[in-house]
């Protein structure tokens, strides 16, 4: 951990996207491992998944799947998941539109996304609840493409104002127009919004093989625990892998409802689903890229909700980078999601121990930046508070680098017994290399009253009104925006 | 008799399913009137249930498998019920989570909690579409209808099933319930629905209140 600061391959794409350098550390005994591995095989060979698509499962078959008389219920062999785990790259790239802002996810780097589909939005103005517009989607992608944390977008709210069919279509507009960075479609699960994405994606990238080298947009599809798929999120992905465009898969399971009890058994049907997911792609799309997404809770057992925050959300996060790292897939981890309904002392402790862990335990990918509520509200304020703490936790990752201008033990001697090192020249070398935090109050508590006693929250939300109010994106060059629009109309006209 | 009605209620606060089918075999074949065995034995148990939960003694999955024993045994005293021309439990309730929706856990601890307060509850599943629920408002005049969705894609639908049953003419004979994380009660206000809740036991009170201003079916 000698990583010096603001250098090294973390930044090397100029100060516009800044990564994690990961630790990759293993939670899990390799023994539990293991036999969580071996569980996974015996579930999907005897239990396999429900795949809810006649038409899916005869490919499936046909690729050496199993099913039963009413080709619903797949089951997978366990050599045959082995070997089109093997199909998968471990490498993926999520390029950018400004290619400074490409991704590689090779173990190496984390990268945290603002994420979510929320349905509502806390307002910035009036801080209430309220449903999210295709406007809130363009602004928090402005203010996440000034933000150097932000590494890459899936839909942190739904486009709701948009016609439901090309809603996906919609928000892939007000995106693109508004970043630079990768886009990750989430919400797009028939095969015609996937259809879709990809042309206006190969508009943004400016060709089919320019897709396929940098593929600017990447997807994902959802199990639906337990163990089912519905047949068009699995043509979707189908679609997407045939254009370049990475399409993982994500599991996120709530204990004692959607999955069992213990942590190891909710840990194995989640390892089942998202194996399933990819094998099912390998299967039909050998070589896809793909990727490992865990996004596992538990059900909390007074009311109901799923918990989104918590010693099992903390260790699922771990377990589930360390399960990819197995099967030598990227993971995308559910690191931001409090259940808190306010960017508060819950919101700041749950978020603040996710990154920790996600770290920790090697995510290739954060999700869940700027969400509240068990990802159901979206706060750009929250997601500002977020960046600070990946700022944070990454101003660690850059350890105790040992050189002997690090050690300083002349200027020990110097400043001696009773000095000070205020105004030492090792001083001003090296101050700047200290973590300066924009939100966290450190002033005097006088200032502090003087100020109307500001809380980090207060502080980011002047900062999210700086960044929309001077923040411009790098625009699409000339005609790709009428062209996405042209997409969309023949879609909308397409669905009517 | 009391005591076997006792112990009925008791293997289902044991969460005991075998013996609490027994029982209530045991009980219609000895010709006890069905209508005790649902009122005194099951419904009972249930409101009993209900008040431990909101005590805080039980926790959700516990009232969940409750429900589920109650529902075998239901079917048990029923047939039994009909053919004496008995009444059947209070009102009736019917939920589904509407169609292109597969989140079905809120729906189901819903129904549940509303079993707690002795509403009989016809549970349709997810992802269904406007003219079954139509279809079993016709069939099961029901008093209330609730509608669970979670998607944003999904909510619309539940003012679709507002308009498959005014134009069937049913909407008048039910009150219609909406719920489900992005549904608020504007939303519900907005689509001429009767009641709306933001959780389970939200929707029990919500639901006894509109049952309250109708004539019961039981
Ligand atoms: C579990 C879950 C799933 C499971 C569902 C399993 C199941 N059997 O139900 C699975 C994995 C299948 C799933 C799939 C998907 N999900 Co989902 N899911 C969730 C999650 C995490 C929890 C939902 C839940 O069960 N909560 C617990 C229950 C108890 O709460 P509840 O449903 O709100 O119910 C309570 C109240 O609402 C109310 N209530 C509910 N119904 C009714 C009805 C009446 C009449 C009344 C009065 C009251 C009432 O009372 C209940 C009890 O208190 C939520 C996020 C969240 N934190 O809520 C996302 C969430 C709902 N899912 C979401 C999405 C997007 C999806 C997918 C499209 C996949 C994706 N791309 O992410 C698919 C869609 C599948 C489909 N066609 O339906 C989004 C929706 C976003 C949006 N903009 O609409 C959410 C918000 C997560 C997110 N931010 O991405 N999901």
């Amino acid at each position: 951990m000698t990583v010096r600061h603001a250098a090294g391959p973390a930044t090397a794409s100029g100060g516009r996207v800044v990564g994690l350098p990961l630790r990759n550390l293993d939670v899990l005994p390799e023994g539990t491992v293991e036999r969580i591995h071996a569980a996974t095989l015996r579930v999907l060979e005897r239990t396999g998944v429900e795949v809810r698509s006649e038409a899916v499962v005869r490919r499936l078959v046909a690729a050496g799947a199993r099913t039963d008389e009413h080709a619903r219920r797949v089951t997978f062999p366990p050599a045959l998941v082995e070997e089109a785990l093997s199909r998968a790259p471990r490498t993926i790239r999520l390029a950018g539109r400004d290619p400074a802002c490409d991704l590689v996810l090779d173990g190496s780097t984390g990268y945290l996304a603002v994420d979510g589909n929320a349905a509502e939005i806390l307002d910035l103005e009036t801080g209430e609840r309220r449903p999210s517009t295709k406007a809130d989607l363009a602004e928090i992608t402005r203010v996440a493409d000034a933000l150097p944390e932000i590494g890459f977008c899936w839909q942190p709210v739904a486009a709701r104002d948009q016609p439901l069919p090309v809603q996906p279509l919609h928000e892939l507009h007000a995106q693109f127009t508004n970043t630079t960075k990768h886009v990750q479609l989430t919400t797009a699960a028939l095969p015609q919004q996937a259809r879709g994405a990809v042309e206006i994606a190969t508009i943004v990238a400016g060709g089919e093989t320019e897709l396929r080298a940098r593929p600017v947009l990447s997807s994902f599809q959802t199990s639906l625990s337990p163990l089912t798929y519905d047949g068009p999120p699995l043509e979707a992905a189908a679609i997407y892998a045939e254009a370049g465009v990475p399409a993982g898969f994500v599991a996120m399971p709530i204990s004692c409802a959607t999955a069992p009890a213990t942590r190891a058994a909710a840990l194995v049907q989640s390892n089942a689903e998202i194996l399933a997911g990819i094998v099912a792609l390998e299967l039909l799309v050998p070589g896809a890229p793909t990727f490992y997404g865990a996004c596992g809770t538990v059900m909390d057992l007074r009311t109901g909700a799923a918990a989104c925050g918590g010693p099992e959300d903390l260790l699922f996060q771990m377990a589930g980078a360390q399960l990819a790292r197995r099967y030598g897939l990227p993971s995308s981890i559910g690191t931001f999601a409090t259940g808190s309904k306010a960017p508060d002392w819950q919101a700041g402790v749950e978020n603040g121990l996710s990154a920790i862990a996600s770290w920790l335990g090697g995510a290739d990918m954060l999700c869940g930046a700027g969400l509240l509520y068990g990802a159901r509200v979206y706060s750009i304020v929250e997601l500002l508070l977020d960046a600070e703490v990946f700022s944070l936790v990454r101003s660690m990752t850059e350890g105790v680098p040992d050189t002997d201008e690090d050690l300083a033990v002349e200027v020990i001697a110097e400043v001696g017994p009773g000095g000070h090192y205020l105004a030492q020249p090792h001083t001003l070398r090296h101050m700047r290399e200290q973590w300066r935090p924009r939100f966290f109050g450190r002033e005097a508590w006088e200032d502090w009253e003087a100020a109307g006693r500001p809380e980090p929250p207060d502080r980011a939300r002047e900062r999210a009104r700086e960044i929309l109010a001077e923040h411009r994106p790098e625009p699409l060059p000339p005609g790709v925006e009428d062209a996405i629009l042209q997409v969309i109309a023949r879609y909308t006209e397409g669905a009517a | 008799m009391d005591e076997k009605l006792e112990a009925l209620r008791e293997a289902l606060y044991a969460l005991d399913g075998q013996t609490a089918t027994a029982i209530s075999t045991e009980l219609i074949e000895a010709g006890v009137e069905p209508q005790r065995v649902l009122q005194e034995g099951l419904a009972e148990a249930m409101l009993e249930i209900g008040r431990r939960w909101n005590a805080g003694e039980v926790f959700l999955p516990e009232v969940v498998a409750a429900a589920e024993i109650f529902k075998q045994c239901q079917a048990i005293v029923e047939p039994a019920l009909l053919a004496s021309g008995g009444q059947t439990l209070g009102h009736r309730v019917v939920m589904a989570t509407v169609k292109g929706d597969l989140h079905d856990l809120g729906k189901n601890m819903v129904g549940a909690m509303m079993k707690t307060a002795g509403f009989e509850v016809h549970d349709l599943g997810k992802d269904v579409p406007a003219d079954r629920i139509v279809e079993a408002v016709r069939e099961l005049e029901p008093t209330i209808v609730g509608l669970s969705a979670l998607l944003t894609t999904t909510v619309p639908e539940q003012r679709g099933v507002i308009q498959a049953l005014e134009e069937a003419g049913l909407r008048r004979a039910v009150k219609v319930m909406v719920g489900g994380a992005p549904v608020t009660e504007d939303w519900a206000k907005q689509i001429g629905a009767d009641g709306y809740a933001p959780n389970a036991p939200e929707a029990v009170r919500v639901a006894l209140e509109l049952a309250g201003s109708e004539r019961p079916t039981g």
